[in-house]
């Protein structure tokens, strides 16, 4: 089992519509990957059957062992992170290190003034997310 | 609550594991070489079918064979055309049938034909027909309670009690419990911030 890492600029986990991403993914793991891919997705989760989209990724090339690379995205204009009683709509960064089970996510937030759109009388239980 | 704080969110639900020693596993899959690798897992709606199957499947894989998955529900009721050409044409594998009731007598019988090939053929039923039966599924309040343990990473006060109820109200149904539980906690608010592995939850009743 490796070591991987996500980190955006200024630890940054909230952001607007288009605006830009940018961080360094890292990573250490048995041997040499084969692949190193960073994905911008987002995905659903609640009472529903789970949905994903991969949005935009970035393949590092000659990836190694212990590495550590930047990366910049333009984020789309939507959708918003939003969460009702039934389903929330979650924004993510996915690290994946093939071959090898080893994958790393970090959530965020894409929404007017950062924020994640409360619908249908949900609350947020993390009190950062208000 | 947010769908995402739910933790009777369904793809926590999916995470949950039949549960089976690794003796009644080893058990399990020496029945299924006596059967000849064809049989059956036999229950009623929401009692661990399509969970045995899922996790047989995953030991499947584990031991080396190619596993072909079907699964026929309301949305998927019939076998699509490209299955039926990977069972007639592709390469041999074991193959799961989750919700072998839905396919007719017709159907049956091509999927018989189309199977004749194949490692192996595992299906899931609500009576024990078309297959001998490998396992019968059932469920107790106390498996629920565990569930539901489980997925609070808690055994609160109600726990027992509510369990008790919920598996009268659905017949035994894990599913339908579990979704139950789902919406009474969708209903509440103002819960303590949560974390993966430990929740606390006090406003259920």
């Amino acid at each position: 089992m490796g070591t991987l890492r996500i980190e955006t600029a200024k630890g940054k986990v909230a952001f607007e519509p288009g605006a830009s991403l940018s961080g360094t993914a890292s990573w250490t793991v048995a041997g040499t990957p084969r692949s190193a891919e960073l994905r911008l997705i987002w995905y659903t989760r609640g009472k529903g059957t789970p949905d994903a989209s991969i949005v935009d990724s970035v393949s590092f090339v000659t990836p190694r062992a212990s590495d550590s690379r930047s990366f910049s995205f333009a984020l789309p204009l939507g959708p918003y992170s939003f969460s009702g009683k039934l389903i929330s709509l979650v924004w993510a960064l996915e690290l994946v290190v093939e071959p090898g089970p080893d994958v790393e996510r970090f959530d965020l937030v894409l929404g007017p003034s950062g924020s994640e759109v409360l619908i249908g009388g949900a609350e947020a239980a993390h009190e950062g997310a208000r | 609550m947010r769908a995402l704080d739910n933790p009777f969110r369904s793809d926590r639900q999916l995470g949950l594991r039949y549960r089976l020693t690794e003796a009644e596993w080893r058990s399990l899959l020496v029945r299924l070489g006596a059967l000849g690798r064809r049989a059956a897992l036999v229950g009623p709606q929401g009692s661990g079918k399509t969970t045995l199957l899922r996790d047989l499947g995953a030991r499947l894989e584990i031991s080396g064979f190619a596993v072909t998955r079907i699964q026929l529900n309301e949305a998927n009721p019939g076998i699509p055309q490209r299955v039926w050409l990977e069972l007639a044409w592709g390469p041999r594998a074991f193959v799961l049938l989750d919700g072998a009731e839905r396919l007719g007598r017709l159907g049956w019988l091509a999927f018989s034909i189309a199977t004749r090939r194949a490692n192996g053929v595992v299906i899931t039923t609500h009576e024990p027909r078309r297959l001998p039966t490998l396992a019968e599924c059932s469920t107790s309040p106390e498996l629920l309670a565990d569930l539901v343990e489980e997925l609070l990473c808690s055994r609160p006060d109600w726990l027992d009690a509510t369990c008790r109820d919920l598996f009268a109200k659905h017949n035994g149904n894990m599913r339908d419990a579990l979704r139950e539980l789902y919406d009474r906690f969708a209903s509440t608010r103002g819960y303590p911030r949560m974390h993966t592995n430990h929740h606390e939850y006090s406003e259920i009743s």
